[in-house]
């Protein structure tokens, strides 16, 4: 989760409070369901599923609801709270748990004949990521995970061998050292304060952790935890082959990275379609697996659709879901290249529809994820996260002391959270 | 209040009356008020209740929860003043006040050059007046969301105009809206670019409503141009400017999307802009807290003190204004 | 206004004047032909570092993308709506209000004209939740009432509208109340027409704002075909990245219409605010 999607992600409900999770009293199979989405881009893929849908059921009408990203959960969590959320919606991890705890959202039945989702057709960690309390409230959608995105072009002047699976952290240092150009205003690597695609994978790959398995402690104190994040801290302070804070604060990694100010950037997979569509970079970009730690990692996140509890036709929004998270609709999602579908064995159409990049990084990772970390409130404390590692980043504070501060702030809240849910 | 002369002035319909029957006329004239205050409030009704159900309930609302605490899943509990314990010890707090306070000051530094610029455009003979009043009010109905990604390119630390200029004169620039000491100042700039135009429109609405003989008056005694100015506009304007004053003070006290969009948080900078917490107003400190930390009730206490913070220096502003404002 | 005396002389004096304003109105403007210029950049190109000041290759697909982005007509008609009908219902209802608190006297009119002020120093974010629970108890979500009503209300407008009342000679109503004109008659047929200037001005001042507002149309309406520009603007922006070029085609084209209805009436607008905001 990029910080912009976080930041709305962050957006976690308050006044989800009051929507009682008691099913709608008529439940035909029958007549109109809202679906709630968040990204334009993936606008056309999900009109054409529910057009799909809509020809397998006569009478039947889905309205594919876009709200932008920047308004997309204060809106919901509004809407909630006056019992009008779209029928089914999107889900990510960091609001997941708010909203199943809240009674907010409609199990899914995860066997038998009724069942909505069979959890063996996805990754593991996305099915677990959506489930609460052990109840599936969450049918897989799409997943992301991330690579290590280089620059040819860079490469090739700096004559540096492209990435490949066998980088290790050093190599990683001394290539993107060897890659900086400072004459040209060039650097090796971009190292924005992104959770998913930076801290998060290597904290996983130094052996560290972000919060213990019972959602009760932060691990901002173990040593392994900030030997993973002292890798990005030092890419830009001791080995000085990474643009400052506040040069990627004025112009996004993204940016500097499609404009070749930085030859290498850690991207998750759902920006591939966006290189790809300029055709100037879809020549010279390229996407390797993430450097290897002291073991191999990447985080993990999909998104999930999810059925609105108070929704008047239960049964249908739940065989919509079934029809969404599906192998048919898997396969559209896949051929429209947004994002890649959870389902097992759709994602073929993703990587084919990309064949200048080596999009097969992204689905063997899948062997190696983690899981996305979250909690009750993921919001509150993945702020406080940004908020205290930039200033590790920015050199105004020592790591030390901003994983002391952040760990007492985080355990402060998970306490909270703990307290509220009992 | 001068008129303009456009505006035909009303004939004189009411002869000086003797005083018995003056003291008669008043007694009718209260018999009318008596009748009157049902008019009166039949008029006052629909902006009344409307401005009551949308928008006075709303605050008394809100001043209700700042005195509670929202649980993650729950109603509200009261919890009497805790909120606002926590806020007079929560340094983000007074930091956000002190930027928006800084903020509002620089901004008012706009009104003079408004000032500045609308005697220009006053001036006896001055052509093309239209375009130029049509220049400097664009800014003012642009839309923020783009206008923000504009000025985050020209403030760019390596890459944007701004600092391109500077060096072609020698100057060093820094990065304008990611460092703590400049980010203030900054947005600032952007905030007076927003607002001088529509200041500007004002104080030419009051200078022009100023009856030339007034100056010609002043000529004759023998009063230059920067006497004149003194002697005439100040004080003739001065009504005018105290308007412009208060609306700039409270609109400044409310800044937020322009901040919120040129610091970056809505994309995936977010909050690790370090210059944030130097950036950070009020306003987006509520919407923080309300709207992404789930801690309505806190946020409701924030606003709350805002809201009193900017009764209070209106108040204040219209007791001064006795010292320096004048009413033809 | 003064009448110009165009002596060659006075022209000629003017020139410092002009250059000072020209060089304000360079710099006011530059960021905005900056907008223009990279509405017309490909999306690769408008994220080049450094940035290109002039375009490689115009691109004007980039306004023709907004159309098939939004549904741009429907959009533009519902802003004109949305800005038409907060604009008239202000004007009659402030206008109303305001000749109220500044010409007839009943018990309570300073404390209720204290309320009316009040309501002008809240920040605007902190009316979005609680308005939008109303507009939903009503089931006015997603449609024309949900954008036009709560702005149907204006402290500002009555405030506006009082001060210029204030300003206006009384003789000629006290005479038709004398002749047993009841108040709004005299509201209608005299004060009313004497308030035009001002009228105009917060006219203008409530269309232009109403065009622009983002935040509630934004949240109230999900209904592409039921949002105004504005808001429909704002969901081209991508969750991963935006395509800046079209954003800036888009809200170019957006403000067009305000520009030239300020254009227009700039002249009157400023005569409006001349007549107002004098007393105190």
């Amino acid at each position: 989760m990029r910080r912009r999607s976080l930041l709305t992600a962050a957006a976690a409900s308050a006044f989800a409070a009051g929507c009682s999770s008691s099913p709608g009293s008529s439940d035909s199979r029958h007549g109109r369901l809202t679906y709630g989405i968040w990204d334009v881009a993936q606008l056309p893929a999900m009109r054409r599923a529910a057009r799909e849908f809509e020809r397998t059921r006569p009478g039947v009408r889905v309205d594919v609801q876009l709200t932008p990203n920047g308004t997309y959960w204060t809106k919901l969590r509004t809407a909630c709270t006056s019992g009008t959320a779209p029928d089914v919606f999107w889900m990510n991890g960091p609001n997941f748990g708010l909203y199943a705890d809240a009674g907010q959202l409609l199990p899914l039945e995860t066997e038998g004949g009724e069942a909505v989702l069979r959890p063996a057709d996805y990754p593991a960690d996305l099915v677990s990521l959506y489930r609460w309390n052990g109840v599936q409230y969450g049918a897989p959608k799409d997943f992301d995970t991330v690579g290590l995105w280089f620059n040819k072009e860079l490469f090739d002047r700096a004559k540096v061998d492209y990435p490949d699976a066998g980088w290790t952290w050093q190599d990683l240092i001394t290539n993107a050292q060897r890659l900086t150009d400072r004459r040209r205003g060039v650097h090796g690597i971009g190292v924005p304060v992104w959770a998913q695609e930076n801290y998060y994978d290597s904290i996983a790959q130094a052996g560290g952790w972000v919060i213990s398995e019972d959602r009760k402690r932060s691990g901002y104190r173990d040593p392994r935890t900030l030997e993973g994040l002292r890798l990005w801290v030092d890419m830009i302070h001791r080995y000085r082959a990474a643009p400052t804070l506040q040069q990627i604060t004025d112009t996004d990694a993204t940016q500097l990275f499609q404009s070749g100010r930085i030859a290498m950037v850690q991207d998750a997979s759902y920006n591939a379609a966006t290189y790809y569509a300029d055709p100037e970079l879809r020549a010279k970009v390229d996407v390797a697996p993430l450097a290897r730690g002291r073991r191999r990692a990447t985080v993990i996140h999909g998104l999930g659709n999810v059925v609105y509890a108070r929704t008047p036709r239960p049964a249908l929004a739940r065989d919509f879901v079934r029809f969404l998270s599906g192998r048919r609709a898997s396969q559209i999602q896949g051929k429209y290249g947004t994002a890649i579908p959870a389902f097992h064995g759709t994602q073929r159409a993703w990587v084919e529809g990309m064949p200048e990049f080596d999009l097969q990084v992204f689905l063997d990772a899948v062997d190696y994820a983690v899981p996305y970390p979250t909690s009750g409130n993921t919001a509150a404390w993945a702020h406080k996260e940004q908020q205290l590692l930039a200033r590790a980043w920015s050199g105004d504070e020592s790591l030390d002391g901003a994983t002391t501060a952040l760990a007492k702030a985080m355990d402060q809240l998970l306490d909270q959270e703990g307290r509220a849910g009992s | 209040m001068s008129l303009d002369t456009e505006v035909p002035a009303p004939p004189p319909v009411r002869a000086p009356v003797p005083e018995a029957e003056d003291r008669e006329l008043r007694k009718r004239e209260r018999a009318f008020a008596h009748r009157d205050k049902w008019w009166g409030y039949a008029f006052i009704a629909p902006a009344g209740l409307g401005l009551a159900v949308f928008y006075l309930w709303p605050v008394v609302q809100t001043l209700y929860y700042s005195f509670t605490e929202w649980g993650a899943f729950g109603g509200t509990t009261w919890i009497g003043t805790a909120n606002y314990d926590t806020l007079l010890h929560d340094a983000e707090f007074w930091q956000a006040l002190g930027n928006t306070l800084l903020y509002t000051g620089l901004v008012l530094l706009g009104i003079p050059l408004a000032m500045v610029l609308a005697v220009l455009l006053n001036l006896k003979g001055m052509r093309g007046t239209g375009v130029y009043r049509t220049l400097y009010f664009l800014p003012v109905v642009t839309m923020p969301a783009a206008v923000a990604v504009v000025w985050r390119w020209l403030y760019s630390g390596d890459v944007g105009i701004l600092n391109q200029a500077l060096d072609a004169v020698g100057i060093d620039g820094t990065y304008w809206v990611s460092d703590p000491d400049t980010v203030r100042f900054a947005v600032a700039a952007v905030g007076v670019w927003m607002t001088v135009g529509y200041n500007m429109i004002l104080l030419l609405a009051g200078l022009q409503g100023i009856p030339q003989d007034y100056y010609e008056a002043a000529a004759l005694d023998g009063a230059g141009r920067v006497r004149q100015f003194f002697s005439v506009t100040m004080p003739l304007l001065s009504p005018t400017l105290f308007f412009t004053t208060v609306l700039s003070v409270i609109q400044s006290l409310q800044v937020f999307d322009l901040i919120y969009l040129i610091l970056g948080a809505n994309t995936s900078v977010g909050v690790t802009n370090p210059a944030y917490g130097e950036g950070q107003t009020v306003v987006m400190l509520f919407f923080q807290k309300s709207f992404f930390d789930n801690q309505r009730g806190y946020g409701a206490a924030i606003v709350s003190v805002l809201f009193v913070l900017i009764m209070a220096l209106t108040a204040l502003q219209f007791r001064l204004q006795k010292k320096w404002v004048h009413y033809a | 206004m003064p009448e110009a005396t165009r002596s060659p002389k006075r022209e000629g004096r003017l020139w410092p004047a002009h250059l000072v304003l020209s060089l304000g109105a360079v710099l006011t403007v530059f960021p905005l032909l900056w907008q223009v210029l990279t509405s017309f950049k490909s999306f690769g190109e408008s994220t080049r570092v450094p940035p290109t000041i002039w375009p490689h290759h115009w691109e004007w697909s980039n306004y023709a993308t907004v159309f098939d982005s939004i549904p741009f007509t429907e959009q533009f008609l519902n802003t004109l709506l949305m800005a038409l009908l907060r604009t008239a219902a202000q004007l009659l209802l402030c206008s109303l209000a305001a000749y109220a608190f500044a010409r007839i006297r009943f018990p309570g009119r300073q404390t209720i004209f204290l309320g009316f002020l009040a309501v002008l120093m809240v920040p605007g974010e902190l009316f979005l939740l609680p308005q939008y629970q109303i507009m939903q108890n009503l089931g006015w979500l997603n449609s024309m009432q949900a954008l036009v009503v709560p702005g149907m209300f204006s402290a500002f407008g009555t405030f506006l509208l009082r001060q210029f009342f204030l300003g206006l000679p009384t003789e000629v109503e006290e005479a038709a109340r004398l002749d047993g004109a009841n108040p709004f008659t005299v509201y209608w047929r005299i004060a009313l027409p004497l308030a035009r200037p001002g009228l105009l001005a917060l006219g203008i001042l409530t269309f232009l704002w109403s065009w622009n507002d983002l935040m509630w149309p934004l949240i109230v309406n999900t209904d592409p075909e039921q949002m105004p520009l504005s808001a429909g603007l704002a969901s081209l922006q991508g969750a991963h990245l935006t395509d800046y070029p079209v954003l800036m085609a888009g809200s170019l084209l957006a403000t067009l219409p305000v520009i030239v209805v300020f254009m227009v009436m700039q002249r009157q607008f400023i005569q409006g605010i001349a007549f107002s905001g004098m007393k105190g």
